[in-house]
């Protein structure tokens, strides 16, 4: 069986605390990082590792250390995206609440290793817990000299605190997230600039995902090469997938990537809840285009998914089955990218609010044959259009649903109700 | 500079490094269309209407902030593109109410312009779904909703360029909606009506309420002019229609402003309700009666001619041309001797002619010294709430009242001064705004700055500086006079203090615009034309002579300020210039420093 990684501890009482995270081996890494390693040698480690950003886009994490400007007489910044708003995600929420001190001791690596003395947490208003966790954690690494001025000696000082969000998916996407912490509207940047070397304050800004910075402290522990022999040539490491929808254990696992996605749902998540049919799966959260029973033994890694079509995204699963209409799929999924789209550009702002009424009205029983192609068309049209990549992320659920559950939209303009 | 070349449909192009594509396109003359752009404005990106092709880009990119690089290939209106632009046209006309033959705005609307352009003739999308507020609560201008289509130039004229940031974006998606502050009536709201959200609005939901419904802009005419309220001098262009002004906006081009005004600047001309003067009148046993341009000529110059150089007085208003108080100051102290001149309002001391309105915004610490420009010069305090803005220190020193206290680093008296200077002199570029409230001791701590400091006076009437380098404010005594010449023209006033002292006897002479207790104890009124009704020129408070122009003809028998003094000068017997053009070139002559 798989040894965890990033959850090994989660079972632990307490392990949230500093005294059970130290207890099992934390903050080892730090003393070595600080000490052994310059800045270099760790984003050549990080590199070596092919740990690649489990916020969504996979973007290799040594690379972006690499772009950061070098010399110590530029201010620079780290942030760490706990906003986790992508529908079917919840492994962010978990390590914060879990296992915070894994993160923090990532985040002073890649701190020290692109020499940045502030560090930021931004985080989604809605975790509760998930605040308070974060802020007992951050005081009990000052406490322990984790954090601050002269860490461990070292000579290196970082500060680290919380900022809460209000409550935007758009926030989660870096750029918006570095206006949110200016205390702007959460609205995304133009890009290029990318934030390495333009963020926040017009300083270089490094925005890790927080599952990505948990994984630094095991790559520094133990090495790149036993970080890589984890998971395929390209995407390597350990992966927390949030498995949610007809099956029986929904939850998280964590597993190698490249694990196929039959064994998470029929092994780990237990099978189909009362073993009805498996009638799609989402992959990667729900701007990621869904899968069809055929395609169950995919391997859940980076480049295997996007042969099929689709992508890892956050590694967020949802699994429906033969009672699913597939329309109304599209509709929960509309909704929830209409009403967070940040209203900026035009075909985002007011796109998803046509299809939105368009698939409402499908639902229905109101629809109209033509309305079929307008919302694809509409979709299509959408593609590539808008400022951000959220205007891409919202058509998806619509224009996978109308490739392969066509069928179920003309049944809904035909028969004036569901198929299911 | 080493140029960037690129092609655009076809075309070779080179443009300066750091241009969009869109830059690069209209250097060529080639149009993209644009909507939530502007060129006085950051660019944004948000509309989606400049998208173009670029050869090895996967996706369609705005035009408006897509950099350019060497050897691009650009297609501005390549089937693909049509298709991107109809499609963001057909979402925004069918987002709001876009029916255009209810709206204020068409012929003249930028959303309208591109619905013809790409052959909109039908709604693809339902609309009217919803309806939105029309917020009324501001005095000179509405906020439609309705025809609002969130390209945010109005939030970004406000911040930007009047730095003043009272609008902003509520909610998000769909449900967006511009707001003032935190979401209050934009009648109650932070907003100074200086009215730039509605000068860069392109579609109807910003509307002039004094001009709506006036006619579109075609059958309009525009008259560039420089606007005649304080000594900023911006540059305006005057809407006029069958001989009514009927909007005033900045001029994008002038150098001064370059398109932003003020409500003094913007409004306030073309809602002054004082009663005009529109006959010469002459005062016959003690009542003025109308009478013609001759005969109060003649009235003036016997009165004047009867008075020793000594018993004669006169007072100038700093709002009049610089032709008017260049005949003015060569008719009574040149030819008439009279050394009894003086100036309608007070003025302040010259510290430094070095400086000007631009080095406001590469100043790193600013003084503004016994002024309050956001009541006095508004145009001048959005220059330095935007370098502020952009990091500048503030340092007022003036009363607690003073409206740029707010936005200041440090709120001094007139007498800690000193601490104001050593601050400045730390500094890597000082500016200094000063005005008639400075002190004696206040100026002569400022010129410790030196050549390091830029210094610029801010006063009150446009066209002060001219006044000034014209010796008129020479210390002037209304009781001394026996004979007075009062050039009060539009200013505003009350003339208390100069009629306490006039003697009863004194025959007095108003050259003014509007009735007031000034032209009460006339004994000759002379009409004056407006700002709108008068050509001539104005110094600025740098020293930058601009022109002025006619839009309209004067009102009744009005004649324009340097005319009167120059037909009145004839009268007389002196001959002094004859065409504006000879009058301006000597009045600029006159004023410009030795
Ligand atoms: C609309 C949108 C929403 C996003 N939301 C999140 C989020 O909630 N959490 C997150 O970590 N990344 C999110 N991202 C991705 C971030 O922009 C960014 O790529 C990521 O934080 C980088 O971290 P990583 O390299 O560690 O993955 C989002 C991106 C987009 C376009
Ligand atoms: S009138 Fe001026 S201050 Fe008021 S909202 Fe418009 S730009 Fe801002
Ligand atoms: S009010 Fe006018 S300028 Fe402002 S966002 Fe709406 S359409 Fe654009
Ligand atoms: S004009 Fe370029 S996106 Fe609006």
């Amino acid at each position: 069986m798989f040894e965890k990684v990033l959850t090994r501890n989660f079972g632990l009482p307490r392990s949230e605390s500093i005294g059970v995270y130290i207890a099992n081996g934390g903050y080892q890494a730090l003393p070595k990082a600080l000490h052994e390693c310059d800045p270099e040698q760790l984003i050549e480690m990080v590199t070596a590792s092919g740990l690649r950003g489990r916020g969504g886009a996979g973007f290799p994490a040594g690379r972006k250390w690499g772009f950061m400007p070098k010399g110590s007489d530029i201010e620079k910044y780290v942030c760490v995206n706990t906003d986790e708003g992508e529908p079917g995600t919840f492994k962010d929420r978990e390590l914060v609440e879990k296992d915070p001190h894994q993160i923090i001791e990532g985040v002073i690596i890649a701190s020290y290793a692109v020499g940045a003395h502030r560090a930021f947490v931004y985080i989604r208003g809605e975790f509760f817990l998930g605040v308070k966790r974060w802020i007992k954690a951050i005081d009990g690494a000052y406490a322990k000299g984790f954090l601050g001025k002269n860490i461990l000696g070292s000579g290196f000082s970082l500060d680290l605190s919380v900022h809460r969000g209000a409550g935007a998916y758009i926030c989660g996407e870096e750029t918006a997230l570095i206006e949110s912490l200016e205390g702007k509207r959460g609205e995304p940047r133009k890009k290029p600039p990318y934030p390495a070397s333009v963020g926040l304050w017009g300083k270089p800004t490094l925005v890790h995902n927080v599952e990505t910075l948990a994984n630094i402290p095991h790559i520094i522990n133990r090495g790149a090469e036993w970080y890589s022999s984890i998971g395929t040539p390209k995407s390597t490491g350990p992966k927390i997938f949030c498995i949610s929808g007809h099956v029986r254990n929904r939850g998280i696992f964590e597993l190698p990537l490249g694990v196929p996605l039959r064994e998470i749902i029929y092994e780990h998540a237990g099978g189909m809840t009362f073993d009805k049919k498996l009638k799609a799966v989402i992959p990667g959260g729900a701007s990621t285009p869904m899968l069809t029973p055929d395609q169950v033994d995919t391997p859940m890694a980076f480049e295997t998914l996007e042969e099929a079509g689709t992508m890892l995204g956050t590694g967020a699963i949802v699994v429906m089955n033969e009672d699913t209409c597939m329309v109304d799929v599209a509709r929960r999924l509309m909704r929830f990218f209409a009403h967070e789209s940040c209203g900026r550009c035009t075909p985002c702002r007011t796109g998803t609010q046509r299809m939105l009424n368009i698939l409402e009205r499908l639902e229905a029983g109101q629809g109209k044959a033509e309305d079929i192609e307008t919302l694809e068309r509409t979709a299509r049209k959408i593609q590539g259009l808008t400022f951000c990549p959220m205007g891409d992320a919202a058509i998806n659920p619509v224009l996978s649903g109308l490739k392969l559950f066509r069928d179920e939209y003309e049944y809904h303009v035909t028969h004036k109700r569901c198929p299911v | 500079m080493a140029m960037v070349n690129l092609t655009i449909n076809g075309q070779k192009v080179s443009a300066p490094p750091g241009s969009t594509v869109l830059q690069a396109a209209q250097l060529a003359n080639i149009d993209i269309p644009t909507l939530c752009d502007h060129p006085a404005l950051a660019p944004l990106g948000a509309c989606r209407m400049c998208l173009v092709e670029i050869k090895g880009q996967r996706n369609l990119q705005p035009a408006c902030t897509f950099p350019t690089t060497e050897g691009m290939d650009v297609q501005t209106e390549s089937p693909r593109v049509v298709v991107a632009r109809k499609f963001v046209l057909d979402l925004l006309f069918a987002e709001r109410n876009h029916y255009c033959m209810y709206c204020e705005m068409t012929g003249d609307c930028e959303l309208q312009a591109l619905g013809y352009r790409y052959g909109l003739d039908h709604w693809v999308y339902p609309t009217y779904t919803k309806r939105f507020p029309v917020d009324a609560t501001r005095l000179y201008f509405l906020m439609d909703h309705n025809r609002c289509i969130l390209c945010r130039r109005c939030v970004r004229a406000c911040s930007e360029l009047v730095a003043n940031h009272t609008l902003g974006v509520r909610q998000r998606g769909a449900e967006s909606m511009i707001q003032a502050d935190m979401n209050v009536p934009f009648g109650e709201s932070t907003c100074i009506s200086c009215g730039t959200c509605l000068q860069v609005c392109p579609t109807g939901a910003l509307v002039d309420r004094r001009s709506a419904f006036m006619g579109r802009d075609i059958e309009t005419e525009h008259t560039k002019s420089t606007c005649s309220h304080c000594s900023i001098g911006c540059g305006v262009e005057m809407v006029t229609r069958s001989g009514n002004v009927l909007r005033l906006e900045g001029d994008w081009d002038a150098p001064v402003n370059a398109g932003v005004l003020c409500q003094a600047g913007r409004f306030d001309p073309l809602y002054d309700e004082r009663e005009r003067v529109t006959k010469p009148l002459v005062r016959k046993k003690g009542e003025l009666k109308e009478t013609d341009w001759d005969t109060a000529l003649q009235a003036v110059a016997k009165g004047m001619k009867g008075t020793k150089a000594q018993k004669l007085g006169v007072l100038a208003s700093t709002y009049a041309t610089n032709e008017a108080l260049y005949l003015l100051r060569k008719l009574f102290s040149q030819e008439l001797k009279v050394s009894n001149l003086g100036l309608l309002n007070k003025v302040a001391p010259v510290i430094s002619d070095q400086g000007s309105l631009a080095d406001i915004a590469e100043s790193d610490i600013i003084l503004v010294v016994g002024t309050n420009p956001v009541n006095d010069q508004p145009v001048a305090s959005f220059f330095v709430k935007r370098a502020v803005d952009k990091g500048a220190r503030l340092i007022v020193v003036d009363g607690k009242d003073n409206g740029l206290v707010p936005f200041a680093y440090m709120n001094l008296e007139m007498k800690e001064i000193n601490r104001a200077v050593e601050l400045a002199e730390r500094a890597e570029h000082p500016m200094v705004l000063y005005g008639a409230g400075i002190t004696k001791n206040a100026a002569t701590a400022l010129k410790k700055l030196g050549e390091k400091a830029s210094f610029v006076a801010l006063e009150l009437g446009v066209n002060t500086r001219a006044a000034a380098a014209l010796g008129l404010n020479n210390g002037f005594d209304a009781s001394a006079a026996q004979a007075l010449y009062i050039l009060v023209g539009e200013q505003d006033l009350d003339g208390a203090p100069v009629l306490q002292k006039v003697g009863k006897d004194a025959f007095v002479v108003v050259q003014a615009s509007f009735k007031s207790p000034l032209t009460e104890r006339a004994d000759v009124i002379l009409p004056m034309a407006i700002w709108s009704e008068r050509a001539g020129s104005l110094t600025n408070t740098e020293g930058r002579v601009q022109k002025a122009n006619k839009a309209v003809e004067p009102k009744g028998e009005a004649k324009a300020d340097w005319e009167i003094l120059s037909l009145l000068a004839a009268k007389m017997g002196k001959k002094l210039g004859a065409s504006l053009d000879d009058l301006s070139a000597l009045a600029a002559e006159a004023i410009r420093p030795a």
